[in-house]
Parts: C-alpha cells; sequence; structure tokens
C-alpha cells in the first residue's frame, strides 16, 4: 500500500487556470519523492492538495489508502515544512515545536519529553527558550523541521524548505534533511524547483510542467533516459544542448553546416523501429559532460567557435556556437513545453551566445573566448528527440541497460518503472 | 554522499542577554541609523526653517486649549472671568474645587458617579467593540465566504452614516425595547464601530501571514484556537489601536447618552458637564464654573494616560522572524 495515492489529481482556478492536470503518482513507505518543475508548473499546487490546504477539483488524494479530499489538514496525519517556514513569530522555540501537540492535547509531561527529543535530533537544545526572530535562517528552517517531526507523521510534506537559505548552508541541509528522512522514515513528498536538489535527494523524482507529469522515475533514469525535451533540458546542469538535424543517406549527422560522421558506432540508436528516414529532421541532444575537445578529423568531431569560457575550478564551461538552429530557447529559463520547437525567425533574433551550446571541458583545458575548437560528439552518447513531438526516439545506448518502451503519448502515467 | 563532509552550518553567536533599558537603547539608536539626516532632503535651509516654524506655530495653537484648562483649573470663578486666560491667579483653589466634584452640587448629580459611569460605559462598550471588530476583521481578511465582499462594502459605507441621522428611529426603537434608562441602551449601540472593523480587516491583512494560518491548520488547531493562539497575538497592536479609538469614542459620546438617559445618576461625564454648563449660566452658584473647568481636566486625564499606557505596545516588529526575509 502506498503511503500517498495521487489519481487524475486535478487544480482548476476559478480564473480557469488550470495548475494541476490529471497528476497521478503514487509515494511508497518510506519513500522520498521530489516534485521538481519551472516556477508555475503546479508543483506546489498539488503539494497543497495533499496537505489539504486547497480544494481539489477533481481526481484523489489517497493517505493511507484513504481518499481524503474532504477530509480537513488536521485529520490527515501529516506534518508540512513551509517554504517560509511559518513559525509563529510570538511562540519560543518549544512551543513553535509543541504547539502540535499541544492541540492534539498530549499531556504535559509526554509533551515536553517528546518536544526535547525532536529539538535534540535536529541540534536545537540550547535553542528552546529562542523566539524565531532571535534565530539565523538555518536555524529556523531547523525548527520548521522540529515543528513537523515532533508529531512523527505518517505523511512528510515539503514546499521548498531549503529555498531561503544561502548556497552553502542549503548544501549541508539537504543532506540534514534527508537524515532525518531516515530516521522518522515517513513516507515523503517534496517540492523544490532545484535540479540539483531533485538529483540529490530523491528515491524518485517527478518532473511537472504546466501541471502535467512529464516523467516520474529514479534520478539516474529521468537523467539517462529523458522521455521527452522538456525532461531531457530540465535535469542536468549546465542543461543538455538540443539542436536541429538530420542524417543523410550515408549515416552521418548534418548539423548545420558540418557533417558529422558517427563513424563505426553501432546503427545509431536514432534508428531504431521508429527510425529517421534520411533527410527527415530530429532534433540530437548532447550532454555538456559527454563533449570533448579532440584533433580535427576525428570521428564525430564537431568545428564550434567558443563565445565565453567559465572557469569554475574543477571544470571549464566553454559556451560555443554552431551554425545549427537551436531547438528552444537555450537561454530562456522558462522551457517551452514537450514539443516546442522554436521558430526559425524567433531562434535568428536569439543574440549569438544565446544560440550556443555549451561544452563541460577538464580544468586543463587550452579554451579561450573567440577560438575556434574541435569538439567531438560521442556517437553513443547522443540523445535523439522526434521534433514533431519532442518525445524520445533514442538514448545513449551504452546506458540504455534494459531500455524500457520508448514513450508514445504525451502525458505519460506514472511510475515509469 | 559528498554533502556530509561539508562544514555544518556557522552557530549564531549566543545572544547576550539584554535587559530592557539596553533593548530600548539599542532600538532607539538603530531607528537615528536608518534616517536621513535633514540635510540630504534636497531642500533649501530657509525652507526647512520656515516649515518648522509653521509646524511649530500650529503646535501651540493645537495646545492652547490644553493650557487654557490647565491654568484655569486652579482659579476662583471671579478669577475664571477677570483675570488674564493664560496666567496664574490667586487664590489657588483646584484642590477645594475638585473636592466639591466627589459631592452632589444642587441635586444635579455627583461628577464622581458620571465618572464611574462613563468608565463603566467605556470598557463594556469599547471593549465589546474591540472584540467584535477583532474577530470580524479577521473573519473579513481571512475567509472567503458567500457575501464577505458584501458585508465589507457594507461597513465601510456604514461608516458614511451620521449618528444624528438616526436619532429618531433609534429613539422609538430603544422605548419599545425598554432600553431608555438601561446601560445596555448605551453600550450596546457604542458596540458597534465600523471604522473598528475597518481597521482590523486591514490590520489583520498585513499581520497575519495565511502561510502561518495554513501552518496551524496542519499542526490540528481548530479555527478559534488558531484565532486566539496564533493570530491575535500578532494583532495586538492593531487591536489596542482600534481598543483606544472605540474607548475614546464611547469616553467622548455625548448624543446618544443624552437621547438615552433622563435620571442623573445614569449621566456620563459628558452629558453632565452639559448639564451643569446649562445650569451654570442661571446658577447663583460660585462654583459652577471651576467645577465645570476642573471637571473637563478631569475628564481628559484618563485618555492622555491611557494612550501613554498603550503607546509602549505600538511597537512594530512582531513577525520579525516569522517569515523568512
Amino acid at each position: 500500500m502506498s503511503a500517498i495515492a495521487l489519481a487524475d489529481l486535478t487544480k482548476v482556478y476559478a480564473t480557469g487556470v488550470t495548475a494541476v492536470d490529471r497528476l497521478t503518482l503514487d509515494v511508497a513507505d518510506g519513500e522520498f519523492v521530489v516534485l521538481v518543475g519551472p516556477s508555475g508548473c503546479g508543483k506546489t499546487t498539488a503539494l497543497r492538495m495533499v496537505a489539504g490546504l486547497e480544494p481539489v477539483t477533481s481526481g484523489t488524494v489517497s493517505i493511507g489508502g484513504q481518499v481524503v479530499n474532504d477530509v480537513s489538514p488536521r485529520r490527515r496525519d501529516l506534518a508540512m515544512v513551509f517554504q517560509n517556514y511559518a513559525l509563529y513569530p510570538h511562540l519560543t522555540v518549544y512551543d513553535n515545536i509543541g504547539f502540535a501537540l499541544e492541540n492534539a492535547g498530549v499531556p504535559k509531561a509526554e509533551r515536553d519529553r517528546r518536544i526535547r527529543a525532536a529539538a535534540a535530533s535536529i541540534g536545537l537544545s540550547d535553542l528552546l527558550r529562542r523566539k524565531p526572530r532571535q534565530l539565523s535562517g538555518g536555524q529556523r528552517q531547523r525548527v520548521a523541521m522540529g515543528r513537523a517531526i515532533v508529531r512523527d507523521p505518517a505523511v512528510f510534506l515539503m514546499d521548498e524548505p531549503l529555498s531561503n537559505l544561502d548556497a552553502k548552508l542549503r548544501v549541508w541541509m539537504r543532506a540534514e534533511v534527508l537524515r532525518v528522512h531516515k530516521s522518522i522514515g515517513a513516507a515523503t513528498l517534496y517540492v523544490t524547483h532545484d535540479q540539483v536538489e531533485a538529483m540529490t535527494m530523491g528515491d524518485r523524482i517527478a518532473v511537472l510542467n504546466a501541471g502535467v507529469l512529464q516523467q516520474y522515475g529514479p534520478p539516474q533514469e529521468l537523467y539517462a533516459r529523458p522521455v521527452n525535451l522538456f525532461v531531457a533540458r530540465f535535469i542536468g546542469s549546465p542543461e543538455m544542448n538540443l539542436y536541429e538535424a538530420a542524417f543523410d543517406e550515408s549515416g552521418a549527422l548534418v548539423l548545420g553546416s558540418q557533417r558529422i560522421s558517427l563513424g563505426q558506432a553501432p546503427s545509431p540508436p536514432v534508428i531504431g523501429e521508429r527510425g529517421a528516414a534520411p533527410g527527415q529532421p530530429v532534433i540530437v541532444g548532447v550532454r555538456p559532460e559527454d563533449l570533448a575537445l579532440c584533433p580535427v578529423g576525428t570521428p564525430g568531431a564537431l568545428a564550434a567557435d567558443v563565445a565565453a569560457v567559465e572557469r569554475l575550478g574543477s571544470e571549464v564551461h566553454a559556451y560555443f556556437s554552431i551554425d545549427a538552429r537551436p531547438a528552444g530557447h537555450p537561454a530562456d529559463g522558462g522551457v517551452p513545453s514537450a514539443g516546442t520547437v522554436v521558430p526559425a525567425d524567433e531562434a535568428d533574433a536569439l543574440p549569438g551566445a544565446a544560440r550556443g551550446g555549451v561544452a563541460r571541458l577538464d580544468p586543463r583545458a587550452a579554451v579561450r573566448p573567440g577560438a575556434r575548437v574541435t569538439l567531438r560528439l560521442d556517437p553513443a552518447r547522443l540523445y535523439f528527440f522526434d521534433p514533431a513531438t519532442g518525445l524520445a526516439t533514442g538514448w545513449p545506448a551504452s546506458q540504455a541497460t534494459p531500455a524500457p518502451a520508448l514513450p508514445s503519448a504525451p502525458a505519460l502515467p506514472s511510475g515509469a518503472n | 554522499m559528498t554533502v556530509s563532509t561539508a562544514p555544518p552550518p556557522p552557530a549564531a553567536p549566543p545572544a547576550p542577554p539584554e535587559t530592557r533599558r539596553q533593548r530600548r537603547r539599542r532600538e532607539r539608536l538603530v531607528a537615528r541609523d536608518s534616517e536621513i539626516p535633514v540635510e540630504l532632503y534636497g531642500l533649501p535651509r530657509g525652507t526647512i526653517t520656515l516649515l518648522t516654524v509653521l509646524a511649530f506655530l500650529f503646535a501651540l495653537f493645537t495646545l492652547i486649549p490644553i493650557a487654557w484648562i490647565l491654568i484655569n483649573s486652579t482659579k476662583t470663578q471671579a478669577n475664571i472671568f477677570e483675570t488674564f486666560g493664560f496666567w496664574f491667579a490667586s487664590p489657588f483653589q483646584f484642590f477645594h474645587t475638585f473636592g466639591l466634584l466627589f459631592q452632589n452640587v444642587d441635586g444635579y448629580g455627583t461628577f464622581i458617579q458620571w465618572f464611574g459611569n462613563t468608565a463603566l460605559y467605556a470598557v463594556l462598550g469599547g471593549g465589546g467593540a474591540t472584540v467584535l471588530a477583532a474577530f470580524a476583521g479577521y473573519g473579513l481578511a481571512r475567509f472567503r465566504f458567500r457575501g464577505s465582499q458584501m458585508t465589507f462594502y457594507a461597513i465601510i459605507g456604514a461608516l458614511l452614516v451620521p449618528i444624528t441621522a438616526l436619532t429618531v428611529p433609534l429613539y422609538l426603537s430603544y422605548a419599545k425595547a425598554h432600553l431608555i434608562n438601561s446601560i445596555w441602551g448605551m453600550v450596546l449601540p457604542s458596540m458597534i464601530s465600523p471604522i473598528g472593523v475597518y481597521l482590523m480587516r486591514t490590520y489583520a491583512d498585513i499581520s497575519v501571514p495565511r502561510e502561518l494560518i495554513d501552518a496551524a491548520r496542519i499542526d490540528g488547531a481548530g479555527e478559534l484556537r488558531i484565532f486566539l493562539r496564533v493570530a491575535l497575538p500578532l494583532m495586538v497592536p492593531g487591536v489596542l489601536t482600534v481598543l483606544l479609538i472605540n474607548v475614546v469614542a464611547v469616553w467622548n459620546n455625548y448624543f446618544l447618552p443624552l437621547l438615552i438617559f433622563n435620571v442623573n445618576t445614569k449621566y456620563p461625564l459628558t452629558v453632565g458637564l452639559g448639564l451643569w454648563s446649562n445650569r451654570a449660566v442661571n446658577s447663583g452658584n460660585a462654583n459652577l464654573y471651576p467645577m465645570l473647568v476642573v471637571g473637563g481636566l478631569v475628564t481628559i486625564v484618563p485618555l492622555i494616560a491611557l494612550f501613554l499606557i498603550l503607546q509602549r505596545y505600538w511597537r512594530g516588529g512582531m513577525l520579525l522572524g516569522s517569515i523568512a526575509n
């Protein structure tokens, strides 16, 4: 029995906006599931429906096998951590943590014991007498966690709990949240817009866009086998380079004015059951980490002009441009929904750098802005998408252990495996 | 996992115990630091001086009646009329006159009894109005229900109706409801405060974040409990403002008690002093004018005291720390 099950969960606001569209997914006992997507994709609305803070338009929310659509939040046996913590400013840390127990009529002695145990488990023991305004951001965040764990809930909901912390603290708190999750073992639904957070924390990740579930599966699967352009672009940082391309009669990839021989690679994965005929457009994707500098003439070599170089110490991001047309706006934060390809004139209007791709290179790589370099595309590491639907038609072969069936419908059902 | 090797977050420095005086001082200094010095306003020196003088003159003008009442509360009736109004004259008979306030002079009624009446009406009426306004304001600010907008507009509309326009219907319906000469005739209408509801709604809207209510619901609190334990403490400065407004309104109310009371033992201060003022003209009692002046002074003192007491609660920053940034 799953701890949380959403079936065709839909939210339509009075304004007619569909925030969540037939969302179906389940969270097993003790599982940590991350709902991720760009802002406004409906992930918080979905979470609030699970919490009972937002009425459901249609579909069902079940907790522990019971449909709870019409059950008030206080009877759902869940705890929630809010984005802004929502601590009671006039109460001490002790009373903030104890408020739920007080409401539940837990006797004072037991309450005291549980508050102290919860506080100790997250390192708040010395701060119990403080008011929220006397705490740092990280401490407030932990009080919010403490308030949730003291109840020992069946279900744990978190709405971007780390987004107000500075970058260093956020990394540390990721581990802390996971540690707490392991210790209490409650099924957790965690909302974030940060794909790094999703990748590092989730047992499974549900990617949402415009209220529609795009893909639901373990992090590695989303990374290695994104079902559509949206997921391909959303998961991974820097994002995947995507270009419009085609194959010619010899099986070489035509990318703008360049013709890239894929060498002896076993028939490119794109030529699967739904293989691309010569000349038929495809969208080819290559992850920045799958590009490397190589000598001219290597099979799969691609000539590119370096526009900008970011040296991060451990690696180098080289932003380059080629004359192929990118699929979608690489520079646009709001990624278009699956299947959209930027119209030609719009793509032309983008500044040069924005039209380019990015390669993640060795820190010792000798690249500088303005240089022309040769990058190697590993034929085995290419992703292919159908430009008409945006759906994946081929994944890097090396990672496809037993490759699951390629997607066939735009809106995917839950539970990819 | 790589993240676990990251250093723990920096602990906040332990808060040094701070006395109230230290905190006041710190807050005063912080406030001073956040002010822009007048030199940086971009106004010419002369303009600033002129504006300051004008403001000072206006303040003086406003304070003249208070000064007059303070000075003349020490005079005899003859001196009130015959000596310079803004300076003292002997004999000093403030305490003599003050003593008379405790006596029933000429059968018109006892000042101290009116004082008690006013206090009672103000506490019940003003306090009741504040309680109702707090509930109503929070409800209108944080609950959507059928007609909530209409209700609010009706309340705004009620702000515009002068009580004078309601005299006749009020009197007639009170007569039927046996509220003439009843303290409820005074208290119940005083508990209706459209301005209080309006202010509480606005204040609740600003001071009680929806997220906090959500959190309390998740924490299993019922709606009444959320109001009392979460919302109300955050609304305290607003509640006190409304309390002050309502208490002052009842304290100074002349028209309503004039309408509903016709025995002088039920009078509040306003009506009692009005009675004295009417009688003073023709009465042979040479103490009535001084009693009016001292009575007037005693009437305003509690309101000033109330304001000074409540003032220290008008400190913002209650919400600090609840919501990030």
